[in-house]
């Protein structure tokens, strides 16, 4: 399955407090593009997303100091990234220019971006609508409900390391998941 | 074995670990189908989505170009001194404005150099430059006063059409303009009744005996202004006395002695002793704004034979009315001498010629006392 391939996404978890500091750079290189994804996909606003990912690397290294090292590096910004882009949906005055921007990160453009694999054209099509749907109920779903939802299945991370990011108790986010899924769920099963 | 439920598969696909439900998926080849159908899509939303993201985060490289990312949150970083918090910056204003820190004498580093004036942009040509100006105008003004001086500029010049507002004086009701009377050659005098309409033209001039009129339109008569009416089965003058229905001596059509469509003593078409239209005698009284007449030229009676017979001699008193062009008319003999005499001071006094009364700059009929004296010697 995908899933293994993605455990490279993770890289650093294993570095714990200490070189924090001295190695921001490689910090950044590494975890970069999972917090740009995760925010691209929960705000589908590259412009934000941007803007997101370059704030949270700034709180960061501001707060490095009082990295603990209870969780990892990874979730520990992914934390951060979380906040930003739920403070992000919550301010209403970005709303009508964020609303304004989504036409440029449309529905089409993120089905395009399937890997081909081994599929005939018909699979393909059939996959890309089956993408679009998914999208589409994501982008109706509730913030908290979202997060969750990406984290789980674009992320991959387990239900202990969602709660730990989102600040959430395991059954919260639990409830939270299994909601969002349904949603999905018969989002998918719709037409077959 | 029961197979799984639907939460149950949400649960797997959530990465809930339960023993019992991974070796069931396992084992059951059915289940497993179930949760492979689901996650496939699934995992082609997460790929999607990471590719997405991926091509997004190459434009962006592209975009920023050589400044990496890396480097650039340190750089945004605000200095730790920026970062005092706003209570302190204030007590630091307060301390400042009470004991001001020493400043150091101020040092001046640098000299004034002269730099060209900025005022005016001649660069040095003011002369020729108001010459020039000068001679501009000089140059208009001459060729416009040539242009003026030239024959058939000042030909079209002349014919001019003005556009101002139309005299309409000639189409205006003209004021002054009081009285009318009429008459049809009956011996009897004019009959008392009522008024007719007011009009602004006549048409039908009135008549006491209306079945005689001879086109059936309502008799008006023409007035600017309301006259007062009596309440009458006939038509007639208001002023006269009841009697034998009659139109009057005068001639013209209407009642009265005038002349004219009128009724009354006057000629015209309107009511009174006066002229033209409207109502009254149209003569002003000396005094209140008129001046009085001035006799201009004069002619002496003739005594007739009678008076001269027998040494008679007298003054005969005479109301008159001089009108706008210092023509005596509407005489009247208010003092009578008798003999002949009366007769001859109407002719006399009818050739004589006055400067008119005026009111207000202008010409008006005046009512007028003249005394003819008879004298032998």
């Amino acid at each position: 399955m995908e899933r293994a391939l993605s455990s490279e996404a993770r890289p650093g978890t294993e570095r714990i407090n200490g070189g924090i500091a001295d190695d921001f750079e490689t910090l950044v290189g590494e975890h970069r593009p999972r917090i740009f994804r995760f925010l691209l996909a929960s705000l589908r606003d590259k412009q934000s997303a941007e803007n997101l990912t370059q704030e949270c690397f700034v709180r960061a290294y501001q707060a490095r100091a009082q990295f603990r090292g209870a969780s990892s590096i990874g979730t520990w910004l992914m934390q951060i990234a979380a906040n930003l882009a739920r403070s992000h949906e919550g301010s209403g005055r970005l709303k009508f220019w964020r609303r304004a921007l989504r036409s440029d990160v449309t529905l089409a453009d993120a089905g395009d971006s399937i890997p081909d694999g081994q599929m005939s054209p018909e699979q393909m099509a059939a996959a890309k609508q089956q993408v679009e749907k998914i999208w589409k109920v994501a982008a109706r779903l509730s913030m908290k409900q979202r997060t969750v939802f990406l984290l789980r299945f674009v992320e991959d991370m387990d239900l202990l390391e969602i709660a730990a990011v989102t600040g959430m108790k395991e059954g919260t986010v639990k409830t939270h998941l299994f909601r969002a899924l349904q949603s999905v769920r018969a989002a998918i099963e719709d037409k077959k | 074995m029961t197979h799984l439920n639907s939460q149950q598969i949400s649960e797997v696909l959530m990465g809930v670990r339960e023993p019992a439900i991974a070796r069931h998926t396992r084992e059951c080849t059915q289940c497993a189908g179930e949760i492979e159908r689901l996650e496939a899509p699934l995992a082609w939303f997460r790929s999607s989505v990471r590719n997405w993201s991926e091509q997004m985060d190459k434009q962006l490289d592209y975009e920023v170009g050589a400044t990496r990312f890396e480097t650039a949150p340190v750089l945004l970083l605000t200095p730790e001194t920026l970062d005092q918090p706003w209570y302190r910056s204030i007590l630091q204003a307060i301390r400042d404005a009470i004991h001001p820190p020493d400043q150091p004498p101020l040092e001046v580093t640098s000299k004034p150099v002269e730099v060209p004036s900025v005022w005016g942009f001649f660069g040095g040509h003011e002369k020729t430059a108001g010459m020039t100006s000068v001679m501009l105008h000089v140059a208009v003004i001459a060729l416009i006063l040539f242009l003026g001086s030239l024959k058939p500029v000042q030909k079209m010049i002349a014919t001019v059409i003005p556009l101002a507002a139309p005299d309409l004086t000639p189409y205006k009701p003209e004021a002054n303009k009081d009285g009318g009377g009429g008459g049809a050659k009956q011996p009897l005098d004019a009959s008392k009744g009522k008024l007719p309409e007011i009009a602004k033209k006549q048409f039908t001039p009135p008549r006491v005996d209306t079945a005689q009129s001879k086109l059936p339109i309502t008799p008006t008569i023409v007035s600017d202004v309301p006259i007062p009416n009596i309440d009458a089965a006939n038509y007639g003058d208001t002023l006269s006395r009841l009697g034998v229905p009659s139109n009057g001596t005068g001639l013209g059509g209407g009642i009265g002695t005038g002349s004219g469509g009128g009724i009354g003593s006057g000629h015209g078409v309107g009511v009174g002793p006066g002229s033209d239209s409207g109502f009254g005698s149209g003569s002003y009284k000396i005094g209140g704004g008129v001046s009085q007449p001035l006799l201009i030229s004069k002619v002496e009676p003739e005594y007739s034979e009678e008076a001269r017979k027998a040494k008679w001699q007298g003054t005969v008193e005479m109301q008159i009315v001089v009108d706008e062009h210092g023509m005596p008319r509407e005489m009247r003999v208010t003092r009578s001498l008798g003999l002949g005499l009366d007769q001859k001071a109407l002719e006399a006094v009818a050739k004589w010629r006055f400067k008119p009364g005026m009111k207000d700059g202008k010409p008006v009929p005046v009512i007028a006392t003249v005394q003819v004296n008879f004298r032998l010697l």
